[in-house]
């Protein structure tokens, strides 16, 4: 029993642990679910960051290489004067233009870039100012005034600075690229701490769910062990309890029966002795009469009253009230007697019972002026014949005896069959029982309604014994006034064993 | 019986009150016979095999038996009277006891009991049936004691 109860009783905890269990497996889902979209998200803004510094830098690369080819091309116009030169020049210039307008933009969003987009804008104006006035002198056919000047002012340094300005535009750029790697590897690696945090969160609760099913089926293994332990010994058990409730049974049947007799011993000195007395007051009384005859004056009035009265009455009253004893104690012995009985099984046709009954209590029934019917056909059983018969002679008995007194007594018997009950219907239209008497009238010594009819209130009582003893059980349907119908339920073979 | 003096009536009845009512019946059918009356079974088994006086020794006698004693049960008495070997075991014993259990009946005529009687409730049935018993002995023999 103990596996059993655990088990019922433990199935909500381990209910609530699993779906404790798995809610947690599913956070720890989420959480990864939601740290990996943020780090594909975080990877994605990189991968546009580091694009766009590869753009940067390609545009600078792009707008130095113009700037650099824009001053070749000068050169080369200055000292050869060929108009491929300026053609040359021209395009480079060209190109340079939305170079530098893309690089610009591409550079806007950083407060960094702008003083050095600014610087790289100005120089490239002042460089083109001068490369325009040497390109004008070598047009003009003064090309040895245009080398003078380039002599003077090459525009070397002026390029120098314009590369150191690139150059620090570029490194600004990789320094942001750095810091972006940097950021990117600390999302990552927040990225790898939240999944492990999740993965450990799962890998938990996967053992917690794993151990609790176990436990689970343990519990339920366990009980299924002590339940087939326990419908192994059922048998066993029931057998043994049969054979205590037998001993005990049979404890009460002896104790009743030396009550009875122990009862009985003190009784027959009770009963004796009175009768003694009784025999005794006869010469008493004869004496107070001769006295009286003869010598009136010495009979008292009292002594008058004692020897014809008083005694006579008391005597009276000790002899019934024994006399109710006597069978009291009579009615004791033979239920005890009756349980102590060795039960004898046999068929037993209902109809040829019924009717021998009714022929035995014939002048009763005709005395009493009843009509008895009885319904057939009635199934056969199997059963105590005598038990059998002294119950329903008790039950056919007692209705006829409580008649209404405005109507004429019918008595009706009727049996039927049902699975594993046979069932006697015993219906009269007599005066009927209080529905608050139903069980009382089966206890021994208890009757109901008027006292009008003789009977010590035993007949239900033995009748009820017998029933149990058969197996059966006695039940009373019955309104105070509209008769009552005594139902016998009886199995429909008796088994006498563990009786 | 030849010589009513010579055959006592022993009776062992723990209840006073029953014992006097059956001596009294017994006097009334005009039994005139010796009753000694014991009270218990110890006591009147060393009355009935040792006592100088007693039927063993001297005398023939019938036993008016009760079963229900304090320190023994009246079969045993029985018993012991009707066994083999016995000085007793040819006297009569009447069982006069409440109990009418039929195995209790069996047992008593099994062990050798002569008669056996139910005490009836009902006074004047039980004083006939000791007024009867009363007669009964008036007529019957008992055998003498053997050596």
């Amino acid at each position: 029993m103990q596996g059993l109860s655990n088990a019922s009783t433990g199935a909500n905890p381990i209910g609530r642990i699993l779906i404790a269990t798995m809610a947690t497996g599913f956070l720890a889902l989420l959480i990864a679910a939601i740290a990996a979209a943020y780090a594909i998200r975080q990877d994605n803004r990189h991968s546009d960051w580091v694009v766009h510094t590869y753009r940067v830098e390609t545009a600078l690369v792009e707008a130095r290489r113009l700037a650099e080819q824009q001053e070749t091309a000068r050169r080369g116009y200055m000292l050869a004067g060929s108009p491929a030169f300026l053609a040359n020049f021209d395009r480079a210039h060209d190109a340079l233009i939305p170079q530098l307008a893309e690089l610009r933009r591409l550079t806007a969003d950083n407060v960094r870039q702008h003083a050095p987009m600014r610087a790289v804008i100005q120089r490239l104006a002042e460089l083109e100012t001068v490369q325009r006035e040497t390109n004008q002198l070598v047009q003009e056919g003064r090309g040895a005034e245009a080398l003078r000047r380039f002599r003077a002012d090459s525009g070397l340094q002026r390029m120098q600075k314009l590369r150191e300005v690139f150059e620090a535009m570029a490194r600004e750029e990789r320094r942001l690229l750095a810091r972006r790697d940097a950021e990117q590897m600390a999302s990552r690696r927040t990225f790898s701490v939240v999944v492990g945090i999740a993965a450990l969160l799962f890998a938990l609760v996967t053992i917690v769910s794993f151990l609790t099913v176990r436990r689970y089926t343990r519990d339920l293994q366990q009980s299924r062990v002590a339940l087939a332990d326990l419908n192994a010994t059922l048998e066993e058990q029931v057998k043994e309890r049969t054979a205590d409730l037998a001993l005990a049974n049979e404890e009460i049947q002896r104790f009743a029966y030396i009550v009875s007799h122990d009862l009985r011993s003190p009784l027959v000195n009770v009963m004796g002795f009175t009768a003694e007395l009784s025999a005794a007051t006869q010469p008493l009384s004869q004496l107070i009469d001769r006295a009286e005859a003869e010598a009136p004056h010495i009979v008292t009035e009292e002594a008058r009253l004692a020897a014809r009265e008083d005694l006579p009455e008391a005597i009276g009253f000790i002899r019934t009230s024994t006399a109710k004893m006597d069978r009291l104690i009579n009615a004791i012995l033979k239920l005890s007697r009756e349980g102590r009985r060795v039960l004898a099984p046999e068929m037993i046709a209902l109809d040829q019972l019924v009717e021998q009954i009714t022929d035995s209590i014939r002048h009763v029934i005709d005395d009493r002026g009843v009509t008895l019917t009885i319904e057939r056909p009635m199934p056969v059983i199997v059963s105590d014949r005598v038990a059998l018969e002294q119950i329903l002679s008790n039950l056919i008995e007692n209705a006829t005896k409580y008649r209404h007194p405005a109507r004429a007594a019918e008595v009706h018997v009727s049996a039927s069959q049902t699975p594993g009950r046979v069932i006697v219907a015993i219906r009269d239209n007599g005066r009927g029982i209080d529905p608050r008497d139903h069980q009382r009238i089966f206890d021994l010594f208890r009757r109901s309604g008027q006292q009008d009819q003789p009977g010590e209130g035993i007949g239900l009582a033995h009748v009820r014994a017998l029933a149990y003893r058969l197996g059966g059980t006695i039940s009373v349907e019955s309104q105070l006034g509209e008769g009552a119908t005594f139902f016998l339920s009886l199995p429909p073979t008796l088994s006498i064993e563990g009786a | 019986m030849n010589d009513h003096r010579s055959v006592g009536i022993v009776m062992i009845e723990d209840d006073e009150g029953h014992a006097r009512l059956i001596e009294k019946n017994i006097r009334r059918a005009g039994i005139l016979n010796d009753i000694r009356h014991f009270t218990d079974g110890t006591t009147a088994l060393d009355f009935l095999f040792h006592a100088p006086d007693g039927p063993a020794k001297s005398g023939p006698s019938l036993v008016l038996l009760d079963l229900n004693l304090p320190d023994m049960s009246g079969t045993d008495i029985l018993a012991k009277i009707k066994e083999e070997g016995s000085p007793l075991r040819r006297a009569p014993v009447v069982v006069l006891t409440t109990t009418d259990d039929k195995v209790e009946i069996q047992r008593c005529y099994d062990l050798g009991c002569n008669v056996y009687i139910t005490k009836p409730v009902n006074y004047e049935n039980f004083a006939q049936a000791i007024r009867q018993l009363g007669l009964f002995l008036s007529v019957i023999q008992v055998p003498e004691v053997e050596g």
